[in-house]
């Protein structure tokens, strides 16, 4: 071994022994755990059980309605962070002068603990005394402050808890397509211009092509960590209405912390974490590199 | 003449959408303010009002004459801090000679770091559980800081990789030539000029640590619960007492938004510090 391989090795081996004994150990206990009946509360009992886990986690219908609801929730979040954090990109990038000053105010978000902005958003949503319901009065969409039970209707909790997922992330959404679009030279906007294409044709033709790989990268941070959201939900209805807004992660907290069943809640979070990959995997071939699909 | 016209009210309607836009943006955070500084009888009256119609500190004083309130604040400062030391002892001479050393052993290491990041916290948080059970270490700060540690290797990794990435090779090359050797060039010359680097690198994982929620709640109780865990707890032990939460949530928050806005230019520095050198 060479000097420079000696010297490599000794400045990579601490990250690599915390990211071996505190995450490459776990995923393998998870795994591990994943096949025996263990409980949390008498930790003596462990007990193989082969696949039996997975089996109870695919046929349980609650976990199914959780992983349904990861969806919704994931979607629905996305789109809306999407649509708006590109919109404010695009405007900012129109703005005649710099847009330092919206931009600040826009960063902001980014530094909100998401538990307060889950409790900010319950606070406007919440049943008599939420704001949003006055406001929406004022302006004459609903009738009465209790026409839209945000949190406490079952049929709709799921979408309601994702505002503040939307308000919290559309910053990010928005900060870093403003920096893809900057990037994109305006010569190349020019041509098109003296080409005769109008803004909308420049916008498809040119602007969209050139932000692939930028927007390749925000669905997949976002949609991995959207699918992920636990603190922002939990603080806002810790689940309920009766399970209405439990989504995965959620579940298999309940199932860990709750009712104490360490190889089951295990179970689940493998199937997480490997739909987690598959799906970060996917995309990254999908969209990021359409050459190669 | 008529060309330079449209482009004026153009502009205009161009900021005033931006303006409506970004102040509708700040408006839930500003309600929080307020409410926070309402007097308690008034935060949960009906109808809500936006403005408060007396200032009172009433809520800021709960809050803080319990005793919980400020040992968690204790204690999600000795954590966040620690995690941020660690993390960046580790993950900055890692980051710097996967960057700078590239060979198949530190291209692995740095994709292993990205598929860290895409770990479900839930997914590792119950092994953790086991894990520090098993050394002893639930609901302690050393505990705490392990699991958070977990979580910002990866992005110190990352986000220190991409600013190693515009140092230029040859700056070690002149430092070897005059007689330092690897590491002495690594500690001597390279990170003095990579400090701004640094210094957004803790900002960002002292954030991800103060911020964190899932870890906390799994891995402490009583001994070292974190700040955002009494928070969600104002839920519950003491009914809904919105006016001690929107204090406390004030409290917890604003210190870190104001020193990243004051520090935002650095910031800003510090990120394209890279791409400038590059």
């Amino acid at each position: 071994m060479s000097g420079e391989d000696r010297f490599v090795l000794c400045m990579l081996a601490p990250a690599l022994a915390i990211l071996g004994l505190l995450v490459a150990y776990p995923v393998g206990l998870l795994v591990f755990d994943s096949f025996f009946k263990v409980d949390t509360i008498t930790p003596q009992i462990r007990e193989w059980v082969g696949l039996k886990n997975y089996i109870d986690a695919l046929t349980s219908k609650r976990v199914a309605e959780s992983a349904l609801r990861t969806i919704q929730y994931s979607v629905f979040a996305l789109f809306f962070e999407f649509t708006f954090g590109f919109c404010a990109a695009l405007l900012f990038s129109a703005l005649p002068g710099r847009s330092r000053w919206h931009r600040t105010v826009f960063t902001l978000p980014l530094m909100v603990p998401p538990i307060v902005a889950g409790l900010l958003w319950r606070f406007l949503l919440v049943g008599n005394i939420g704001i949003l319901n006055y406001g929406l009065v004022q302006l004459g969409i609903i009738r009465g402050p209790d026409a839209i039970a945000w949190l406490s209707d079952e049929d709709i909790v799921i979408y309601s808890v994702s505002f503040a997922d939307i308000w919290l992330t559309t910053s990010f959404v928005a900060l870093v397509s403003y920096a893809g679009l900057t990037n994109i030279p305006k010569d190349l906007l020019e041509a098109a211009r003296i080409d005769g294409a109008n803004a909308f044709k420049r916008f498809w033709h040119v602007t969209l092509p050139l932000m692939r790989p930028v927007i390749a990268v925000i669905v997949i941070v976002r949609a991995v960590d959207a699918a992920k959201t636990f603190d922002l939900i939990w603080i806002q209805t810790q689940g309920g209405p009766n399970h209405a807004s439990e989504v995965f992660s959620m579940n298999i907290y309940q199932r860990m912390v709750r009712f104490g069943d360490l190889g089951e809640a295990s179970a689940s979070g493998t199937l997480f974490l490997i739909v987690m990959m598959l799906l970060a995997a996917a995309a990254y071939w999908k969209i990021w590199r359409p050459a190669h699909a | 003449m008529r060309r330079a016209r449209r482009f004026n009210i153009n502009g205009i309607l161009v900021n005033a959408a931006a303006l409506v836009l970004v102040l509708s943006y700040a408006l839930p955070y500003v309600y929080l303010l307020m409410t926070s500084i309402k007097p308690a009888a008034d935060v949960q009256q009906i109808p809500p009002s936006f403005l408060p119609a007396v200032v009172s500190l009433e809520n800021f004083r709960e809050v803080l004459q319990s005793s919980a309130l400020p040992k968690a604040f204790a204690s999600s400062l000795a954590v966040a801090v620690l995690t941020t030391v660690l993390s960046l002892a580790v993950a900055v001479p890692a980051a710097y000679v996967a960057t700078q050393y590239r060979r198949r052993i530190t291209t692995l290491f740095l994709l292993f770091a990205l598929v860290t990041r895409m770990v479900p916290s839930v997914s590792l948080g119950v092994p953790l559980f086991q894990l520090l059970k098993s050394l002893g270490l639930l609901d302690t700060i050393p505990g705490l800081v392990l699991a958070h540690t977990s979580a910002a290797v990866p992005l110190a990794l990352l986000l220190m990789s991409a600013f190693f990435e515009g140092v230029p090779k040859e700056l070690e090359e002149a430092a070897r030539m005059d007689g330092c050797t690897r590491f002495q060039a690594f500690r001597k010359i390279i990170l003095p000029v990579m400090i701004g680097g640094i210094a957004v690198t803790a900002l960002f994982t002292f954030i991800t640590s103060w911020n964190e929620f899932l870890y906390a709640l799994l891995l402490t109780s009583e001994a070292t619960k974190t700040a955002p865990i009494v928070i969600a707890e104002y839920n519950s032990v003491y009914g809904l007492a919105w006016g001690a939460m929107t204090a406390a949530a004030v409290l917890y928050s604003l210190p870190v938004i104001v020193v990243t806005l004051a520090l935002q230019k650095q910031i800003v520095g510090g990120l394209t510090f890279g791409a400038v050198k590059g």
